[in-house]
């Protein structure tokens, strides 16, 4: 089993930040995310909680074993479920494979809080774990590094690509030609 | 706006979530939980989950949700 985790600061307050976070896609940086669907979504009239339920697709390419193993198919969907607490002003984010998860099982957590000492800040924290099935044991090690190197590269686009469209969402900067062109 | 899995849903796709994104910053942000947009979802949702059925993943929703229930 492999672990990987990140933080970040990002210059914006946190609802901008939670409102930004629905229109992360599509971004330059991160083309592997195809397409994003909202499956479910409700709010607790108790607690206030917005829970959102969101089918992720990507396409990207996977190591040519797991790809063999699931008939080369470099499509590769995953189930997010999303919690939004605006009085406490948290978003907390888990997602993880359906596609080939009894060959590995990848679990993300991400969650964005306002900075307690900078309410114009918010911290950004993500976490992932990725362990490989029994049946691939053998090459688990290989298997894992990949998709950790993967999450590396994927983690850092996807902090510039969200900086991008934070930047787009508040009109500043060149980026938002970026978005024109796009 | 990202497409959506079922390519017929793209255009219900992009109006519930252009009202989905008002109605979270001009009301749930503001305190005001009054759930709006209800009749586009369901349309736009229908559209996915027929689009999630013809591309065989309804299974694996379904298990992802038994482990992890919404």
């Amino acid at each position: 089993m492999k672990l990987f985790e990140t933080t970040h600061t990002f210059f914006y307050n946190w609802s901008h930040v939670s409102a930004a976070n629905w229109c992360k896609y599509p971004n330059e940086k991160c083309p592997h995310v195809i397409a994003i669907d909202v499956l479910d979504r409700h709010v607790d009239p108790e607690t206030g909680i917005l829970r959102t339920e969101r089918l992720i697709t990507c396409q990207q390419n996977v190591p040519r074993l797991l790809s063999r193993l699931c008939g080369g198919n470099s499509v590769i969907y995953a189930r997010e479920v999303s919690e939004i607490d605006p009085k406490n002003k948290v978003l907390r984010m888990t997602s993880c494979n359906l596609s080939m998860n009894n060959l590995i099982n990848v679990s993300e957590t991400v969650t964005y809080t306002e900075d307690p000492s900078d309410s114009s800040k918010t911290l950004f924290k993500q976490e992932a774990r990725i362990k490989c099935g029994e049946s691939i044991s053998r090459f688990a090690n290989y298997i894992e590094d990949f998709f950790i190197q993967r999450f590396r590269d994927n983690a850092a686009m996807g902090k510039q690509g969200f900086e991008n469209v934070l930047d787009r969402l508040t009109g500043q900067g060149e980026t938002l030609l970026l978005h024109k062109k796009v | 706006m990202s497409q959506s899995i079922g390519r017929s849903c793209d255009e219900l796709k992009k109006e519930y979530d252009t009202c989905f994104n008002k109605w979270y910053s001009e009301k749930f942000l503001k305190g005001d939980l009054r759930p709006e947009c209800e009749e586009i979802f369901k349309k736009y949702r229908d559209c996915v989950l027929n689009a999630v059925k013809n591309k065989n993943i309804d299974k694996l929703l379904g298990e992802a949700r038994k482990d992890d229930p919404f």
